[in-house]
């Protein structure tokens, strides 16, 4: 029985939650305005003691670089201020997304520091608060319930690692998000997208939340009856949700096989008695262009011996992923590239029989047994194949967090981290939420009403929905609300503006300028069948103002004299003006005319 | 606080802050533990969840039952009586503050030996012994207070300590710094100040460096009070300042600590054993030669000069045993030379004052620069009638202070004067250094 859970973060379209900056992110390539080095290290808990789990972490001795920029950051995100009092637009949207999902919100929201010990936030925690609990949301396999709906911030966003050094970008810190969560009980992978896909579009449909790459953030809890809980973290594609747990599913049901395989050749419990050997002599004079590399730099080659495992570490998993790759990703927590082992083909790595021998021996290995090799300076190679023993000892499917990889398989982060570790955030006091705060929460247009005003609006059921799910929804209704047709609308939207930037010709910002674009055509400015080549032409650098010129439409006195010079032929009239012409007019030209001809 | 219903109820059905309770409300039921509330809707129960979230749920309508009672926290043992090289005294504030999870309150209450379980790297700089002295937010610190601590240190000092460390809320720390540089006169050991600008509760806390930086600071061969905390935003190094110079210029940021119209005395990095001097300051006095000095008046008033101050409020001071006025510029105070109508000066209610023998002192309220009183009118009419300051570069705090320890030192006016402008610790410049930072 495999349980399914989901956890959605999702950001907020309004300022910070704990100060007043902008929920702007700065651009991709801005050097930052200050960049500033931390160090964090554990604090006493309610005992008085310290928290073992933060003190390992901590004790490494990391330093963090934050970035921070002038337009998106004040003191309070470099840890420089205490925070503000919590936006009152976020926790309004967090309250109105509550309702939307049924939910019962409590009566004084407590903000909570949640343990953070990466890095990702410069005080060492992040701020989040329970605003709602109890909801449901219908599906087609039934309700799942939704238990909780906090307000959190975002964490920062990481540049990169070097050495001991982390370096992580401040724009993005204290965005607000919600974060919401269902109970286990989505049935299927198929299920899972749909539960995802209808809590997304539940939250679109208010128009409140923030749209685009990296605003929202799915996080599948995957258990197996066999297995163990794993959180899978950092799917960007809905998409992908299911692949991601079919894959986590044949994953475990895949370890739990070398498990049982294992214990048959040990005849019951697995033992490994084993420590890091160095073989670098085995190896001194290798061609491995890997090994021989390494070793010029100072590397030595450390070997494990892990008893009975032959044939085993090379079994795939996932697709593209064996039993070897889950020793990798512990080892590769030493801070080492990855392991070489024996169930792969040696003459990969330019590794002679001869030396795969000579290997063999020094590391004393029997019958059916396997190796795990790691180049890397002396200690760094010791602690690694540490970490893929630790991990080979392991007669369990560990509960892990891992990350979400493009290919729809996920790679290991961390242990999943036991009962979070939640203080009071002591600068912020608690926030009432009255009868008169919920009742100023406008509960806008549920996800239902929505579909079918869209519906009225479009006459059209695939367009209501295409409509529905877009990222212009917020535009559309904008550009309807302001008096434009909504079907124009809807085509400008999802068909022109695709196409055009299918031909390379992209419009750059349609929220800016579309508005004045409908206003003109509103006016008469133009015809709809204009609209197309008006927007090749702002693509390509004119201002709307002239972009229109040479647009304007042709009617009365002067389209009577081209239907004439034309023929009063309708296609080689329009075929020659079509982006000029009211074809409602011509029509009536036209109609005058056949009726003279009656006449 | 639960309001005194709740709390009857509390006791009647033996339930007490922290044990683990059953909560049917109207909306829903919730197991967790029954949390304090030290503040906001009294009302509205505190629940902790399993997950470890705190919501507040009203208590109308709601049944409250016992599920299982607290185990109580285990009382910690008595302070080791070992005596390290250097002793670290406590004085509260935020480098000692943290939560209390049973009530939710903030105490400035983190002991040293708990400072030192919390740092085990203190140990790799210097042997330490710890003493807890107040627990108090800096506000609360007071005269009384700057003799206490005084004697505290001589009596470390007496017994064996090679320096002394000083845990001190940061808000009136450059008080305490100068009030003890002039209560302790031929130091043998350093005397070294630190607090957080961040609360220890936080990993991110920059009590860790201020600490750490300070213990290696009291191991120098320094014979002077210094205020040791961060030099820039980042956690990377410390200045140290001179406790008569020193003084916080900002609410929060971790470096809000400069030295004044002065260098501070060295920038400081402990991990690397950097002990880099930035201006001259005195070694270390030889052993024994430490004189007490601790008598000390608190009925002295430290007044911002500013428009429309009144002459009334000036004569009013007239309670006190000193009044140092923070002037403006070079040291001015409304004075009204060309008699404009809508001026009103209090000149001749300091004179007043001076002449009733009140030692009115001078400092400036630009912090930054020296005062100079013969410049203008204004500033020649007061050095005419006596006030005390002229040529000074000293911080309104430190002036402050100053005339506070020296009203305990000598009552006579031409006394305080002549004590009041020597340099006796630091406080005084004659050279205006070219940069201001």
């Amino acid at each position: 029985m495999v349980k399914i859970g989901l956890e959605i973060h999702q950001r907020l379209a309004c300022g910070k939650l704990f100060c007043a900056c902008p929920s702007d992110l700065a651009e991709p390539e801005a050097k930052p305005d200050l960049v500033i080095r931390r160090r964090l290290h554990p604090v006493l808990s309610e005992m008085g003691e310290i928290d073992e789990a933060s003190k390992a972490e901590f004790g490494k001795g990391r330093t963090f670089a934050y970035h921070a920029f002038r337009s998106s950051n004040c003191l309070v995100e470099i840890d420089e201020e205490p925070p503000h009092n919590i936006n009152p637009d976020a926790l309004a949207i967090a309250l109105e997304l509550a309702q939307h999902l049924d939910m019962k919100t409590v009566d004084e929201l407590h903000i909570m520091r949640k343990m953070v010990i990466d890095g990702s936030n410069t005080s060492g925690f992040q701020r989040t608060a329970i605003a709602a609990f109890d909801g449901r949301l219908e599906t087609s396999q039934g309700p799942i319930g939704i238990p909780l709906l906090a307000v959190e911030e975002e964490s920062a966003g990481i540049v990169g690692s070097e050495g001991s050094e982390s370096a992580y970008r401040l724009d993005r810190l204290g965005i607000p998000l919600v974060e919401i969560t269902t109970t286990p009980d989505i049935k299927s992978p198929e299920h899972l997208l749909e539960v995802a896909e209808k809590i997304g579009m539940l939250m679109r449909a208010t128009g409140k939340v923030a749209r685009g790459l990296g605003t929202i953030r799915q996080d599948v809890n995957i258990s197996t009856e066999r297995g163990a809980r794993v959180e899978i973290k950092g799917a960007q594609d809905l998409k992908m949700l299911p692949l991601l747990a079919q894959n986590e599913v044949k994953r475990q049901d895949g370890l739990i096989a070398i498990m049982d395989e294992l214990r048959t050749r040990f005849k019951g419990k697995v033992i490994l008695n084993c420590m890091p050997v160095d073989v670098t002599d085995a190896l001194a004079s290798t061609k491995s262009p890997l090994i021989s590399k390494g070793l010029a730099s100072g590397a030595s080659v450390f070997g494990l011996v892990l008893e009975k495992h032959a044939g085993l570490i090379g079994r795939e998993i996932q697709p593209g992923r064996r039993y070897g790759t889950e020793l990798s990703d512990y080892a590769k927590t030493a801070g080492v590239k990855g392991i070489i082992h024996s169930d792969e083909d040696m003459a990969k790595y330019s590794i002679t029989g001869e030396e795969a021998a000579a290997l063999r021996q020094s590391l004393g290995m029997k019958q059916g047994d396997a190796f795990v090799l790691v180049v890397a300076p002396a200690e760094q190679a010791k602690a690694a194949l540490a970490k893929a023993l630790e991990r080979a000892k392991m007669d369990f499917i560990p509960a892990e967090t891992r990350r979400a990889n493009q290919d729809g398989t996920t790679s290991y982060m961390r242990p999943l981290p036991g009962k979070a570790r939640l203080y009071p955030e002591t600068d912020v006091p608690p926030v009432r939420i009255t009868k008169e705060l919920l009742a100023s929460v406008s509960k806008g247009e549920g996800l239902e009403d929505k579909k079918a005003r869209l519906l009225k609006l479009l006459g059209n059921a695939e367009m209501a929905d295409r409509m529905l799910r877009s990222r212009n929804l917020a535009l559309f209704e904008g550009l309807v609300k302001d008096g434009a047709d909504p079907t124009l609308v809807a085509n400008t939207l999802e068909s022109t503006l695709v196409s055009l930037r299918r031909e390379g010709a992209e419009v750059r910002d349609p929220n800016a300028m579309l508005p004045g674009l409908f206003a003109l055509h509103a006016k008469g400015a133009f015809v709809k069948a204009a609209i197309p080549d008006i927007l090749r032409e702002i693509a390509g650098g004119k201002a709307l103002a002239d972009a229109v010129k040479d647009y304007s439409i042709i009617s009365g006195k002067e389209l009577e004299k081209i239907a004439k010079e034309l023929g009063f032929d309708m296609k080689a009239i329009m075929s020659k003006y079509r982006t000029r012409i009211d074809p409602k007019e011509l029509e009536s030209i036209l109609r005058k005319k056949k009726q003279e001809n009656k006449e | 606080m639960y309001s005194k219903q709740i709390l009857s109820l509390l006791k009647k059905k033996g339930i007490e802050i922290g044990d683990e309770v059953r909560l049917d409300s109207p909306k829903g039921a919730f197991i967790g533990l029954l949390m304090p509330r030290p503040e906001g809707a009294e009302g509205t129960f505190v629940i902790k969840l399993p997950n470890g979230y705190n919501l507040g749920i009203d208590a109308k309508g709601a049944e409250l039952s016992l599920v299982k009672k607290s185990q109580p926290a285990k009382p910690h043992g008595a302070e080791p009586k070992d005596r390290g090289e250097i002793a670290i005294i406590g004085c509260g504030g935020t480098i000692a503050s943290k939560v209390e999870y049973r009530t939710g309150a903030v105490y400035p209450a983190i002991s040293p030996r708990e400072m030192r379980n919390a740092f085990p790297d203190v140990d790799r700089i210097a042997t330490i012994h710890t003493r807890q002295l107040f627990e108090l937010f800096s506000e609360d610190m007071a005269a009384p207070h700057w003799a206490i601590l005084a004697k505290a240190i001589a009596e470390e000092v007496k017994d064996g300590a090679k320096g002394v460390v000083v845990m001190h809320g940061t808000d009136t720390m450059s008080y305490t710094s100068a009030a003890i540089s002039f209560m302790l006169q031929g130091l043998p050991v350093p005397v070294v100040l630190t607090g957080a600008q961040r609360s220890s509760d936080r990993p991110s806390s920059d009590n860790r460096l201020n600490l750490l930086n300070s213990v290696f600071a009291a191991k120098q061969d320094l014979g002077e009070v210094g205020v040791c905390m961060h030099a820039g935003p980042s956690d990377d190094i410390c200045h140290l300042h001179r406790g008569t110079r020193v003084r916080k210029m900002h609410s929060s940021r971790r470096d809000a600590f400069k030295s004044i119209n002065s260098p501070p005395i060295a920038v400081l990095d402990y991990r690397s054993s950097v002990f880099k001097p930035l201006t001259q300051y005195k070694k270390r006095s030889a052993p024994g030669s430490l004189r007490l000095e601790a008598k000390i008046s608190d009925n002295v008033a430290l007044i911002q000069v500013h428009p429309n101050i009144k002459p009334k409020f000036i004569a009013s001071l007239s309670s006190y045993d000193g009044v140092v006025l923070m002037a403006t510029g070079l040291g001015h105070i409304p004075t009204n030379p060309f008699n404009d109508k809508h001026a009103t000066q209090i000149f001749p209610a300091v004179s007043e004052l001076i002449e009733s023998g009140i030692p009115v002192v001078l400092a400036p309220q630009t912090i930054y620069g020296r005062l100079n009183l013969k410049v203008y009118t204004n500033g020649r009419l007061l050095l005419d009638a006596g006030v005390i300051g002229d040529g000074m570069d000293w911080t309104p705090e430190c002036a402050y202070v100053k005339l506070c320890w020296v009203l305990g030192q000598a009552k006579d006016m031409k006394k305080v004067k002549q004590l009041m402008e020597t340099d006796l610790a630091g406080e005084i410049g004659i050279r205006s250094p070219l940069e201001v930072d």
